[in-house]
Formats: structure tokens, sequence, C-alpha cells
């Protein structure tokens, strides 16, 4: 290379490292009068909204394609209760601290049969607009959105709620159709509920039911510690400004929010998110790749979940494996067991997040507080199952070795930062899964009539054993990467594959035509151990044959009296009695034994935050709330930060 | 070409007979794309109701089911797919192309007015640009072959044709907003300014767009010219430019009337098609840059499965293509005499 073009290599480098310095300014503008050090800027992952005027979030159509978490959710609206998907921000005598009292005073009250449910409100909140919250407020959000049943939560009210009265204020009484210990769940955020609407701004703009649906409430009243400052007509960008009466806010709670503006960007593809957060112009990434997240580790001033390995937050989903259970041969548990053990969860971990996994071997999601309820009372259950594999003999297909042989192989990749402490290994990866057996896999399908001929397994009638396996699409690459090693280990064990990547949002599942589909249809609280978030239409009541659509989160197909009577028990036992967390063992011993779906891992979750202007997010050490940016729950996140380089 | 000619009966019958074709092509062509979303094994109702259960409202199956069966019916969905596709040409000799499904009850109209200027302005400019340079240097390149700068020209088109477009972006990006960060990785414009005909506003949308035109016309001039270069080396071989040349004539004049003109020809019909085709947008590139424009759109209307979006953007794109070509058709007989002649 000659002199010159040396000099101009050196000057553009030299250029580009001044201009990445000069990034960090807190007096920079991040619009005109809003300076840099003041806002926090945040990844909202929903992509840039077709209709950004409308912020009337109680539909189905807010923004345009999902407007709920732009900062409208998370700083401007507010509902009766909180559970956090973690463990809640510490408050001295606060005993449950995941659980929070929102706009409610207390917790909800049922009558003896579950047929009423009161709710009593805090005094004193404000409306941004300085009118106060009251009871007519909740009142006036049920009573329209019944009305309207394409609202959110239009529906779940005609069907759920026969009347709404408000004796006092601060005191509101729903009359339920019939009985529902769980009526509450409507507002209790898990990532959103339903939100209350300000009856003295909806009353003036919807004269008659149906405009409910056109009205943009736009600007949105805040019943939140925010309001709105200003937001893209493209749907690209909105900032949001603290309330100067934020203590008249149920966020005063846990004190004052840190930054003075919160800046939600939208439609940011995973180069750029890198790419903005490396310039210092994204504060908290919602998720990106592993690959981006094992770039932004390498930096000082940025924190993950884990501080390191294996960096994703593990969200209170579980990734699994769903067969159609009204369909031959999945219908047979033999089968669903064979194709389990002829799966090795260390190249399925590795092929999928780079061993950056938290799996789990029960149908629950290994998050949140569930090792305490679930995940450590199954451990001598799970040692002891047994399953009779044929020849292969009565075999304990559990092993909870798998945890350390990931992290084995995950260290030429991670080094050290890949712990070595087993315990520490087991609380990150998981406690165990499943044997990779194969030949206990082929002996249950020899028991059932499968014969290998030529390396291929064929079903009894004769015909070849193959199975077309759905991903949900390509927004998610971490599971089609595990659908892809899925795929390989079933035809490298004769089963043959196809891996199918569609983008029919569930709708070949919902009508029961597949036969393997790989994603989630078991979602927790992540902070409680209640099930029945993700439970209910588990009943056989609601049970549909195949080419009838399915309406709720059964699309598997599996029907079991026993299961049936444990939703019964569970639905008359109180939310929070130890009996609802026996009922929930007793549900992941009976699905253990009939293994209607594949349990593998929790939806990890990388999530990346720069420290460089605010710093103090929540972590595995401080696990006070999840750290994924378009849950509402990431609120308490604001009351926690610290401000690194306040503009002068 | 005289008006008398333009007016013959055989040009007019000329022109008939394109505009028919055109027509026909646009109600095909539009007919296809009503359908074929309706055949696919989803719709709309059903991608919200996954979502829904996967986040807003709580799963109640009774709840569940009466929201599908209103929604069904808010959509207009309720009806046979005949009835459907009668009801949508009925709306459409209205000029009404609907709300649209997922940004209701926003017309589709509006979404497609507010994001066309942002797909016209960045790819009818870098197409003209992309269009005149390319050509100019390919018609050079291939009539000045045995100079040195037009070997290292050709060599630098020959690198940068076979990259897509979108490759040529990300690898922009990352240089010029992350090694050299000297432009910003997001937004059309400066965050906080208000649309409109001004300095400033204009000023900001230049320096904002340049990466994404910059990505579009490299690569779009690389393709330009190695066509051009072709096509001038075949030209200059043949027999009337060899006699030009041995009669003595200019050279300027032999490179443009004899040779550029001639090579223009399928040139135009390339130009053609290019504009009418950026009614649907650069997707990935506006995608990459976050500019608001068709591509955009089209996406969003595709992931959602917005039957009355994609329609929409669709139309546009189908009628863009069509008249392009019918344009291209009816001003061919201007540049070539022999299809004046036929």
């Amino acid at each position: 290379m000659n002199k010159k073009l040396w000099l101009v290599v050196c000057a553009m480098v030299a250029f580009g490292a001044l201009m990445a310095y000069a990034e960090i300014d807190p007096n920079k503008e991040v619009v005109p009068g809003v300076k840099r050090g003041d806002t926090i800027i945040i990844e909202d992952p929903t992509g840039a909204l077709t209709n950004p005027d409308n912020f009337n979030l109680w539909t189905a159509w807010a923004g345009g394609n999902g407007g709920y978490s732009t900062g409208l959710q998370q700083l401007a609206m507010d509902t009766l209760w909180y559970l956090d998907p973690d463990s809640g921000v510490p408050r001295a005598g606060v005993k449950d601290q995941t659980w929070h009292n929102s706009l409610a005073a207390e917790k909800p009250i049922y009558n003896k049969d579950y047929t009423q449910m009161t709710a009593k409100l805090k005094k004193g909140l404000m409306w941004s607009d300085g009118v106060e919250f009251t009871s007519t407020d909740v009142k006036y959000t049920v009573e329209i959105q019944a009305q309207n049943p394409t609202m959110l939560f239009g529906a779940a009210f005609k069907v759920q709620v026969k009347s709404v009265e408000t004796p006092d204020k601060y005191t509101v009484v729903f009359n339920l159709t019939k009985p529902n210990s769980r009526f509450h769940r409507n507002f209790t955020v898990r990532w959103n509920a339903c939100w209350i609407m300000p009856a003295h701004v909806w009353e003036k703009a919807v004269k008659t039911p149906a405009d409910a649906m056109t009205y943009t409430f736009n600007p949105p009243v805040s019943i939140g510690a925010y309001t709105l400052k200003d937001y893209d007509k493209h749907g690209n960008w909105y900032l949001w400004q603290r309330r100067e009466d934020w203590a008249k806010t149920s966020i005063a709670d846990f004190g004052k929010p840190a930054p003075k503006y919160a800046m939600y960007l939208l439609d940011l593809p995973n180069d750029k998110k890198v790419i903005s957060q490396l310039n210092h112009d994204l504060d908290m990434i919602h998720e990106v790749t592993p690959e981006g997240m094992i770039q932004l580790a390498k930096n000082k001033w940025e924190t993950n979940w884990f501080q390191g390995f294996p960096f994703g937050h593990p969200d209170p989903t579980l990734v699994a494996i769903l067969p159609n259970n009204a369909k031959a041969p999945f219908d047979n548990v033999d089968v669903r067991w064979a194709l389990t053990l002829s799966l090795d969860m260390t190249k399925m971990a590795l092929a999928s997040y780079k061993g950056a996994v938290t799996m789990s071997p029960i149908l629950f999601p290994p998050t949140g507080t569930s090792r305490k309820y679930y995940f450590d009372p199954m451990q001598s259950f799970l040692k002891d199952f047994t399953i009779d594999a044929g020849k292969a003999g009565m075999i304990k297909p559990y092993d909870t070795t798998i945890a350390q042989k990931i992290a084995d192989q995950a260290r030429p990749s991670f080094g050290d930062a890949v712990p070595k402490d087993p315990e520490k290994i087991k609380s990150m990866i998981g406690l165990g899964w499943w044997k990779y057996d194969t030949k206990a896999a082929a002996a249950l399908l020899e028991k059932n009539g499968f014969t290998l001929k030529g390396g291929k397994w064929y079903k009894p009638n004769g015909e070849q054993f193959k199975i077309t396996l759905f991903n949900w699409g390509p927004d998610r690459p971490t599971l089609q990467r595990l659908t892809t090693m899925i795929a390989e280990l079933w035809t490298n064990f004769g089963i043959e594959t196809t891996a199918l990547f569609a983008q029919d949002n569930g709708t070949n599942q919902n009508l029961g035509q597949y036969d393997v589909y790989m994603g989630w249809n078991i979602e927790s609280w992540g902070g409680h151990p209640d099930m029945s978030y993700f439970l209910d239409s588990w009943s056989s009541d609601y049970y549909t044959p195949i080419g009838e659509t399915h309406n709720g989160r059964n699309q598997i197909r599996y029907k079991s009296a026993e299961l049936d009577k444990i939703i019964g028990e569970m639905f008359k036992s109180d939310f929070d009695s130890q009996k609802n967390i026996d009922l929930g063992l007793q549900y992941l011993k009976l699905t253990t034994k009939d293994l209607p779906e594949i349990p593998l891992m929790s939806y990890n979750v990388f999530s990346s935050q720069d420290n460089t202007y605010w710093s103090g997010y929540p972590n595995f050490d401080k696990p006070y709330a999840n750290t994924v940016t378009n849950w509402s729950n990431s609120r308490y996140i604001f009351t926690q930060l610290k401000q690194m380089l306040p503009p002068k | 070409m005289s008006i008398r000619d333009v007016f013959s009966k055989v040009f007019l019958k000329y022109i008939m007979q394109r505009l028919g074709q055109c027509v026909l092509v646009i109600f095909i062509g539009i007919t296809i794309t009503f359908f074929i979303p309706r055949l696919a094994p989803t719709n709309p109702v059903e991608i919200k109701i996954n979502q829904m259960m996967n986040g807003p409202a709580k799963i109640y199956p009774e709840a569940i089911a009466a929201f599908r069966e209103a929604m069904n019916d808010l959509y207009g969905l309720k009806g046979t797919i005949g009835e459907q596709y009668l009801s949508f040409w009925k709306r459409f000799f209205h000029g009404d192309l609907g709300p649209s499904i997922f940004a209701y009850p926003r017309p589709v109209s509006e979404l497609i007015w507010r994001s066309m200027p942002w797909t016209i302005g960045l790819l009818l400019s870098t197409s003209l640009i992309s269009w005149l340079i390319g050509n100019l240097l390919g018609g050079l390149a291939g009539y000045h072959s045995d100079k040195r700068w037009t070997k290292w020209v050709e060599l630098a088109a020959n690198c940068v044709r076979p990259i897509p477009y979108y490759i040529f972006a990300f690898i922009l990006l990352v240089v010029f907003c992350f090694l050299i960060p000297i432009f910003p990785t997001t937004d059309a414009y400066a965050r906080g300014l208000k649309e409109g005909w001004n300095l400033q506003f204009m000023l900001s949308v230049l320096y904002h767009t340049f990466l994404p035109a910059l990505s579009l016309v490299l690569t779009g001039v690389g393709a330009w010219l190695l066509g051009m270069r072709a096509l001038v080396s075949n030209i200059i071989s043949e027999d009337y430019v060899q006699y030009a040349e041995v009669g003595g004539v200019n050279k300027k004049t032999i490179l443009g009337q004899y040779i550029m003109r001639n090579a223009l020809l399928p040139q135009i019909t390339g130009l053609g098609m290019s504009l009418g085709s950026i009614f649907s947008g650069a997707l990935i590139t506006e995608f990459v840059f976050g500019i608001p424009g068709m591509g955009t759109l089209s996406y969003k209307a595709i992931l959602n499965f917005d039957y009355s979006l994609i329609m929409g953007v669709s139309i546009f794109s189908i009628v863009g293509v069509s008249v392009s070509v019918l344009v291209v058709d009816l001003l061919y007989p201007i540049f070539d005499p022999r299809v004046r002649l036929n």
C-alpha cells in the first residue's frame, strides 16, 4: 500500500474514532429542547406503526399493528394490579413483592362462590388533566367495552360480567355471570391487562358505543407518571415526559422515576439496534440475536440479565414441541416419548442459543419463582420416574448431567464467562432434561409395531413415518435454528422430518391441521405459581376435533379426564392458596407421564442495556423486573435507575 | 413522425391494441392479487386473535369465539369470496379502497398517499441518476474500450453489479453509521422536525436519505453500465459505424448519433419498467434505513395479512408497471423508425 493510501486510511480511522467518542454527550439534543442526558432511549420491538396517531389501545388495532408498547402502556396507562414476572422491587414491610396493588388499594375480594369480585381503589390518584381517578372510570371501562365485542376486552366482559356497581368513589363491585375465581386476571398485568379509561374524557368524545372503536384518544390523558410530549407521524418514535405531579400516580409507591424523558424507538432491524447501542444512541434493547448479544457483551458499559453467559432473560414462556395429539401416531404416548428420547438437548441448546439456554423437562416455564414452587419439588418425582420401553425394559429417562455438558461445550465459545460452579450452572441452564437414548426410543416404537428398514422407520400399517415440523416463521432466528436441529436429529434417528418455516400465525395450529409444531402455548405469570393463565382452555369442554377452530391454547388437542378434574378444582380454589400450587404439581406429574407436548426451554430474550447515561437495570442478582422493554411492568425499572451523566 | 402519422388509422389501431392489453393486464393482476391472500391458510382475524393470545387479552375460549365473530363482521369477511370480490370492484369504481384492516379505520388510500412521496422521491431520483450515469459511462467504456480508465470503471461495475442492493445498504450502514459514524442510523429526517416544503426539512431529508440513495445508485449504475457497454461493443462493429469512421465522420457524432442512440432503445424499455416498479418501493432499503415509503407499507401489509392494504399497494404497483410499459410502447416509434414503419 502506498503512503498516500495509508494516510487516507489512518485519517478515516482517526475521524471515525473521534466521531464515535464524540457521541457521548449528555448535552446533545434528541429532539429540540430535550437533552440526551435527561432521556432514556428504549427499543419498542413492535415495528413502525401504520396508524401512529391512534392511541386507543382498547381496540385490537391500536397504532395500526399493535401500538401498545410505544411507552403508552408502560408509562401512561395503569390498572388495578400488577404481577411481576421476576421477583419485584423490594419494598419495606411488603411480603409478596411480586404483587403490586396499583390503582387498587388491596387485593381482589371475592364472595364465597366467586360470583362477585370487589375492588377497593386508592384515593388521591390523578389523571394528567387534573381529574381524580375514581370507580366511575373502572365502571365506564368495562361497560363501554362490553358493548363493543371487537374491543380487546369487549368479548371477555360481555361474556363474564352481569353488572358493575360503584357503591362509592373508591369501590367497584363486579357481578359475574358465573363463578370465576380468576376474574381479576382481566385487571392484573403480566405484560399488560385491561387499562382503565378516563371516563370524563371518553364520555365527551364517544357519543354512541360504536364511536369507541374509532376514537383515537389523541392526545392520551395519562394516569401513569409520564405524558406524551411528541411523536413521529410515521410511527418511528414516541417521546414521553415525566409528569410534575408524578407523586399522584401509583408508581410513587416505589419512588420517583429517574428519567425526565423517555424515547421509544420502533422499527429497528437487528444490525441497526446493535450499531445504535454501540454508538450510545440506544440505552435499552428489547432483543438481539445471540451474535449481536456477544458483540455487545464485549463492552464494559454493557449489562445483560446474567452479566455474562448465558446472557438472556428467560421469559415466562415455554418453548416446546407441540405434537397434534388428535392425529395418529402422535396420539400415542409411547411415540411422543420416543420422539423425546431421540432428541439430544446438548445439540439443541448449542444450535439454537449457542448453549445459552434455560431448559425445562416439565410443562412449565423455568423462570421467575417457578423453581421454588415447582422445579425443586418435582426433582424427586423426576428422578424416580420410569417408563416401560418394551424390550429396553423399564428406564429412568431423567438426566441431571445435561446442564454440565452444555456448559462444557459452550466454554470454547464463551471462555471464562461460563461458570464452573455446578450449582450456578444448574440455576442458569436448568436442573436436568431427558436422556438422549435412541435405543430406548427405538424400543418404544417397536413396542407399538413400528419397524426399522434401511435406516427408516415404518408405521404399523407399512407407511413410512414422516413428520412435517412447522415453525412460526422468520422473526425468531433462535427458534428457526432449533427447529432445524430437531429435524436433523429425528431424521438421523430414521424419522424423515421436513422443517417448514411458515408465517401462518397459528391458523393451521388452531385448526389442528398439522403433525408437529415448534413454538409455545404455555406461558406463566412468572412471579406467581398460578397456572390458570394458560390452563383454562385446556379443559375438554373446549376441545375441538381436527378441522374446527380451537379458541385457546390447547391446539395440541390433548384430552384428559384427570386434567379436567385438576382445572375444575383450580378454578374453585383461591389464587394464592397452597391448594392452587398442589394442583399445579398434580398437573406437572400428569403431563410428565402423558407428555402431550415436549418441553424444551424458556424463550430466552437477549436484552442489552447501556450504562453510559443510566444504570441500575435489573439482572439475575437483582431480579426486580423483567428487562424486556415492551412489557408494561418495565415501568418499575424507571424508579430504580440512576442518572450517570446529567446535562449542564 | 408527423401529426398525420400519429393519428393515422394504423397507429390508432396500435394505440387501441396496446391500451386494451394494458387494461386486461391490470384487471388480471388485480384479480390475482385479490384471490391469493384469501386462498392462504390464514386471515387477518386469525392473526389478530393469535396476537391477542400471545399478548393483550387473557384467554377465555367463549370470549375468543365472540371476538372472532364480531371481527369477521366488522372487516366484511362474512360473505362468500365471490361476494367480497364483487363488492371490491363496486368500491374500486367509486375510488374507494376501503379502510385498512390493521390501521382501522384509516383509509388505505390515505396510507398510500402518505407513503408514496417518500418512495417516489427516493426511487425516481435514484433510478434516473443511475440510468443517466450508467448509460453515459457504459457508452464511453464501450467506445473507448482500449483506454485504461475504462477498464477500471468496468472492473468497479463488475464488482458492484453482483452485490444485491440490500447487502450494499448494510455495508454502507456499517461503514458510515458505525465505523465512521457521520450518518444517522434511523429516521427519514431529524426527530422533532415538522414535515413541510422548507429548506431545513429538505436538507434534513437529503442527509438522512443519502445512504439509501447511494446504495441504490451505485448498484443501479453498475447494472446500466455493463448493459450499455455490451450493447455498444456490438454496435461498434456494425458496418454503418465502420463506414462512418472510414468516411471521416466526427467521433462525437458517431458516438452520439450512430452508436448511443441505437444502443439506448433497450435501455429505454428497461427504464420504463424500472420506473413503473418504483410504486412497490425498495422494500429492504426502506426497511433498513427507516424510510416510511411503499416498501415499508407493503411489508407491514403482508406481515399482517391486511387484505385491503395489500390490494391498495398492489393496485398502484400493477397500474404503475402496466402504464409505464404502455407509455414506452407508445413512445417507441419516436425513437425507433423501424417500429414506425411496421
